[in-house]
């Protein structure tokens, strides 16, 4: 384990360093702007699975969560002119309390009752939203950000390598979950949460700790969003797609691991960004559609769950 | 074994090979290549009703091509769907200028899909063409950015004033204001209780209501109740529809002079034809209509062309409100290139800034930061229409120009009770 702690080191360093040098390197600034689409996807996708994945608990209003991180930042900034570091701490507590008041709804209902309850959570923030004319309201907020520092290369570069970071450090508090008591905890609450009780889980404590690192990571996630697109409105950053690709990608890849939800980002959120300017978006919808029922049908534990599969069917 | 000639000639060739593709990208060679136009235009998704703005652009690149290109080089337009989503459009517009190598942009439909582009034209310093953003650079004011809607400056206060000017010249003192809670519906009204104020009007009541309200009964009972003298009402299409069915219903007190000002929806040919005659009396703002007032040969022969593609491809049969505008931002970009014979847009954004140019819309000037020094929003009154027959609205004396003074075309009637009975 030491070793493999080592080698996951050595990679989180190394992609750290290549964000840091790419602007020096990739010219082209359009590979940033479709770069942080996939990367912000890697910190949803990893902030759904720890309760979707790990405690099996289906989140359907991770829009809710992206949503109040991009509007806690871009408040900040644009009220008290703090900067986007202080956005993300912000926005990550801000998921963080949403996240523990939506735990408690686990004490009173599960399984698709919890989801449809996280839904209405999408509504009840948009809907507040629409109606507070000091966060623009339904007309939305523009968002001109400071000057990025020197030695980032370009306002897109820069926020670039924030949404890295961000990535880097969920991912690495999500494979730390799974690793620890917590994640063995999670998975005991997902196989039977009864049985887990009965075993001495302490699974309202995991349930909630869960809801709360999953909201935290979802709110870090919209924090840049801002600095990305320059405007917020609410209809965008409370869009039912996120929810929906937040869910899909986990799937493709693998709930059951801290891997799978990039691998299902990486595949889905490339595969929407070329086919954005290359198909109909319509088809795009259709193929994230399509994507999803092939996978829940045929590979329910995803990429990572057919791999292995594979293995042991080769070992025997 | 090879021989001097030989590797002579072996290295010449290589040599030239290797230049080839530097030789063939050059400043000579360029003249060859297309003209690119980059856009985003919303094929998918909440505004998708606004694609059929795409048509303009079509019929614009169609005649520049075929009356030689511009600068003897034809024009190609590069075009992606945005899905309405603000998100998708950073992005988009990267490609657009940094892998398609477009020379100049458009920007996408309306306020929300523009805003995330501003600071990038401005951080780039590119060229821009705006699309029907109110106050589209008011913030950014990029000097490389030229409207292609008639909205005019100080387009906050100027999209409400048309219906304030005509409620003056009756001398109406008391206003009311209902509005969607939505984005510019919210603005308008804002824009119109300031004008009002400028005009010494007294608002006796201003109320706004959920975008998904259904039923207006309760409201327009509090709008007798007051007794205004006019209703600014600023709606979106569904509500707009239901405020009109409402007023049928319960019926308008004899007070109201004039009704309507921003609503949206009464320009489409969808609710044009299903609301019929129910819009009689509505004074309304909108971009074009078909009087006399407006008419051009370069409008007629638009609408000639447009109207058989809108009907095959099921968008709007009447095009009136957005289409021709999006001719006219390929007029506009036309105008620049030819004005400064180059592409360049510096030289380009310095003709248009110092010369006005002439449109299917009309003349068209433009101000430091690219809107139309003049404001040419139209405030039209709906009269005579009979039945649902939508190509009764192809027809002058439908749609009567009201304001700007310049384009009236037909009086105002009045008490609105009288109007919506008039035919």
């Amino acid at each position: 384990m030491k070793r493999n702690n080592l080698i996951f080191a050595l990679g989180a360093i190394l992609i750290l360093l290549a964000g840091f040098f790419a602007p020096s390197i990739v010219t082209n600034p359009f590979y940033f702007f479709a770069g942080y689409v996939i990367v912000q996807y890697i910190v949803i996708a990893t902030g759904w699975n720890v309760l979707g994945g790990y405690a099996g608990y289906i989140n359907f209003g991770a829009a809710a969560f992206f949503g109040s991180g991009v509007y806690l930042s871009a408040f900040l900034f644009n009220a008290f002119g703090l900067p986007l570091w202080v956005g993300i701490i912000g926005a990550a507590a801000l998921g963080a309390i949403l996240g523990l008041a939506m735990g408690y709804l686990t004490l009173q209902i599960q399984g698709v009752y919890f989801a449809i309850a996280t839904l209405g959570l999408v509504i009840v923030l948009e809907t507040i939203v629409h109606n507070l004319p000091g966060l623009g309201g339904a007309r939305g907020m523009a968002v001109y950000g400071p000057a990025p520092p020197e030695w980032s290369g370009g306002p897109v570069q820069y926020v670039f390598f924030v949404i890295l970071i961000i990535a880097v450090a969920c991912v690495a508090l999500a494979r730390w979950i799974e690793h620890s008591w917590i994640g063995r905890g999670l998975r005991a609450v997902r196989a039977s949460e009864d049985a887990a009780e009965c075993s001495g889980v302490p699974t309202l404590k995991l349930k909630l700790m869960a809801c709360s690192i999953s909201g935290a990571m979802l709110a870090a996630a919209g924090a840049p969003y801002p600095f990305y697109t320059n405007f917020v409105e609410p209809v965008t950053a409370f869009s039912l797609l996120i929810g929906l690709n937040a869910i899909a990608m986990p799937l493709i890849g693998g709930t059951r691991s801290w891997a799978g939800p990039i691998i299902g980002a990486i595949i889905l959120a490339s595969a929407q960004q070329i086919a954005t300017v290359t198909i109909s978006s319509e088809l795009n919808i259709l193929f994230v559609g399509v994507v999803l029922i092939a996978f829940v049908a045929l590979a329910p534990n995803g990429l990572l769950g057919l791999a292995k599969r594979k293995s042991a069917g080769t070992a025997q | 074994m090879t021989t001097r000639r030989q590797f002579n000639k072996l290295a010449a060739m290589g040599t030239l090979g290797l230049a080839a593709p530097t030789i063939l990208s050059s400043k000579a060679f360029a003249a060859d290549k297309p003209i690119k136009i980059g856009a985003s235009v919303s094929l998918t998704g909440p505004l998708a009703s606004t694609r059929a703005g795409e048509i303009g652009y079509q019929l614009w690149r169609d005649d520049v091509n075929a009356a030689g290109g511009l600068l003897g080089r034809k024009v190609e337009f590069v075009i992606y769907d945005d899905q309405s989503s603000a998100s998708n459009v950073p992005a988009i517009y990267s490609k657009l200028v940094d892998v398609d190598k477009v020379d100049v942009l458009i920007s996408p439909y309306g306020a929300n899909l523009s805003a995330p582009l501003m600071p990038f034209i401005k951080q780039r310093n590119l060229f821009m063409v705006g699309m029907f953003a109110l106050a589209g650079n008011d913030r950014a004011r990029s000097n490389k950015y030229f409207h292609a809607c008639p909205w005019g400056p100080d387009s906050m206060l100027g999209w409400a004033r048309g219906f304030f000017d005509i409620a003056k010249s009756i001398n109406a003192k008391r206003i009311a204001i209902i509005n969607s809670d939505l984005e510019f519906s919210s603005s308008a009204a804002q824009g119109g209780a300031q004008v009002a104020k400028e005009y010494g009007m007294e608002v006796v009541m201003n109320q706004s209501y959920p975008p998904n309200t259904s039923d207006f009964s309760a409201i327009l009972r509090n709008i007798n109740n007051v007794a205004p003298d006019a209703v600014f009402v600023c709606s979106y299409p569904a509500d707009s529809a239901a405020i009109i069915r409402g007023v049928k219903e319960i019926g308008i007190n004899d007070s109201v002079q004039i009704f309507g000002g921003s609503m949206i929806g009464p320009q489409y040919g969808s609710l044009l034809g299903s609301l019929g005659e129910d819009l009689n009396g509505l004074v309304n703002i909108t971009t074009f209509v078909p009087e006399p007032t407006l008419q051009s040969p370069g409008i007629e022969s638009f609408f000639k062309r447009y109207t058989p593609i809108a009907i095959e491809q099921k968008l709007d049969p009447l095009g009136f409100y957005i289409p021709p505008f999006y001719y006219v931002a390929g007029q506009i970009i036309e105008a620049g290139v030819k004005g400064s014979e180059s592409v360049d847009i510096e030289k380009m954004a310095q003709y248009l800034h110092a010369n006005p140019i002439d449109t299917i819309v009309g003349k068209v000037a433009f101000n430091d930061i690219g809107d139309w020094t003049k404001r040419r929003t139209l405030m039209i009154q709906i009269q005579n229409v009979k039945g649902n027959d939508i190509n009764q609205f192809r027809e002058p004396g439908k749609q009567v120009i009201l304001d700007p003074a310049e384009l009236k075309s037909g009086n105002l009637i009045t008490p609105y009770n009288a109007a919506r009975k008039a035919s």
